[in-house]
């Protein structure tokens, strides 16, 4: 797989997927930054480049009209593939494809593994870098499904981890499901909900039914994960067996968006709501940080906006960090602004304005 | 088997080699779309979900008649037709 170069090494590379169209913001210092169109213009729920081969660009093409496409790029947006046996359920199925909601590439090791999610719930599997795409029937024959519903959004499966310490094993995690886990390849999923609290059901701790929101595992610790979910924030040291609350001292349990920094494993990020509002609370707009695993979380303010106008809703991924050390954060509203931080949140600035509203952000330094 | 013109929507000229009309043949629409499958693959997707129902937004007119107002997909497609695909006018 070949491309031409459009940028030199040490370019951060961000692909900000909106509701109008895909963009890419490009810094080789992470002060400047210079805003791109792509030639894709529908809904992009998400876009990620796979630095495994070449720096592929794949792309959510959420159609409102003509159809849902996984598409892929090797010109940085240009110009576009579909891939040869796209994401389609059968026919005898009785799914039809609402939207693509997440892109993550496989393992380092298993160059050409992608994964996809998608609504309605299904985990989508690539083994030759996007070119043809297979449901994976563990989850599309879930003894339970019939008795998933959909959250707000769709039943939408928005987050895939994949650990890279162990090849039987990843999660997922569905709204108004919750998170699963296999321990088989895919083969079979257990539910991995314990102790999250799903408040707005009879039984607020059943087994699945939980609307977990975002998904994230620890870098260094394969065995610890964090969600926000729409009733809390959790962590689990024992690969999701069970959660451990670590709202904290936060002002709300509602949020979307998680982000963690690779260089400080410890340290992660969240942008909670206004339940009912779904924007800050108050005028402030605050991204809180959390430097020991949740015990303790501070507010982030310096550089944000406030204001009695200002009402601004990260979407869940609309957040995300680079790899670098301090790292990099990013995050894109639903009313069209990206933030970025160079230093780990303490110091933010505007970096594009009037885009569409956000749906996603991803992160990458081209080596 | 009678032939029909066929007018694509610009949203749909990537997949047909950015050729704008084309005589298709077939005798129903179902037909026409087969056909224009074998010629364009992937373009069915385009048109109707997995379900093979036309999808919500895609209106197929034969002359000045939706098919939805007609036999659907199984509308009988008369010799020398003109058939025109676009996508509903939906606001929000």
């Amino acid at each position: 797989m070949t491309q031409s170069r459009k940028y030199p090494a040490d370019t951060m590379v961000l692909a900000v997927g909106t509701k109008r169209g895909l963009f890419l913001l490009t810094s080789s210092d992470r002060e400047h930054w210079t805003v791109e169109n792509t030639t894709l213009n529908s809904r992009v729920f998400y876009a990620v480049f796979d630095p495994r081969a070449g720096y592929r660009l794949f792309a959510t093409d959420n159609g409102d009209f003509f159809g849902t496409f996984l598409r892929y790029s090797d010109d940085f947006g240009q110009t576009w593939q579909e891939p040869r046996q796209g994401i389609q359920f059968a026919s005898e199925s009785s799914l039809e494809l609402k939207n693509i909601w997440y892109i993550e590439p496989g393992r380092v090791d298993e160059p050409g593994m992608i994964y996809v999610g998608t609504d309605p719930a299904c985990l989508w599997v690539s083994s030759d870098s996007g070119e043809t795409w297979e449901p994976n029937k563990g989850l599309l024959e879930h003894p339970t499904r019939e008795q998933w519903g959909p959250g707000a959004g769709g039943l939408c499966l928005h987050s895939i981890v994949v650990d890279p310490s162990n090849r039987e094993r990843m999660w997922v995690g569905i709204s108004a499901v919750g998170c699963l886990r296999t321990d088989d390849g895919g083969k079979n999923w257990i539910f991995a909900n314990k102790n999250t609290r799903a408040g707005f059901l009879p039984d607020p701790y059943p087994e699945f039914g939980q609307c977990i929101h975002r998904l994230l595992q620890h870098p260094t610790q394969p065995d610890v994960l964090y969600q926000q979910n729409h009733c809390g924030i959790y962590k689990s040291l024992n690969a999701g067996d069970d959660w451990i609350d670590v709202q904290s001292n936060l002002t709300s349990e509602f949020g979307f968006p998680l982000a963690l920094d690779s260089q400080h494993p410890d340290t992660f990020y969240v942008v909670v709501e206004e339940g009912m509002g779904r924007h800050n609370i108050g005028n402030q707009f605050t991204v809180f940080r959390t430097q020991d695993a949740g015990k303790e979380w501070e507010p982030l303010t310096n550089g944000l906006p406030g204001g009695p106008n200002v009402r601004l809703g990260v979407l869940r991924h609309g957040m995300c960090t680079d790899m670098v050390d301090p790292c990099g954060v990013y995050v894109g509203t639903n009313t069209g602004q990206l933030f970025a931080s160079n230093d780990r949140g303490d110091s933010w600035q505007l970096i594009a304005d009037y885009l569409p509203p956000i749906y996603s952000v991803s992160a990458i330094c081209l080596q | 088997m009678p032939a029909a013109l066929v007018i694509f929507p610009p949203a749909l000229y990537p997949k047909t080699g950015y050729q704008s009309r084309l005589n298709v043949e077939g005798e129903t629409i179902n037909d026409i779309i087969e056909e224009l499958e074998q010629r364009f693959p992937g373009i069915r997707f385009n048109l109707c979900s997995e379900t093979g129902e036309l999808r919500q937004f895609v209106n197929i007119f034969i002359e000045k008649e939706n098919i939805r107002y007609l036999r659907g997909l199984e509308t009988t497609v008369p010799a020398g037709a003109c058939i025109c695909i676009l996508p509903s006018v939906a606001g929000g």
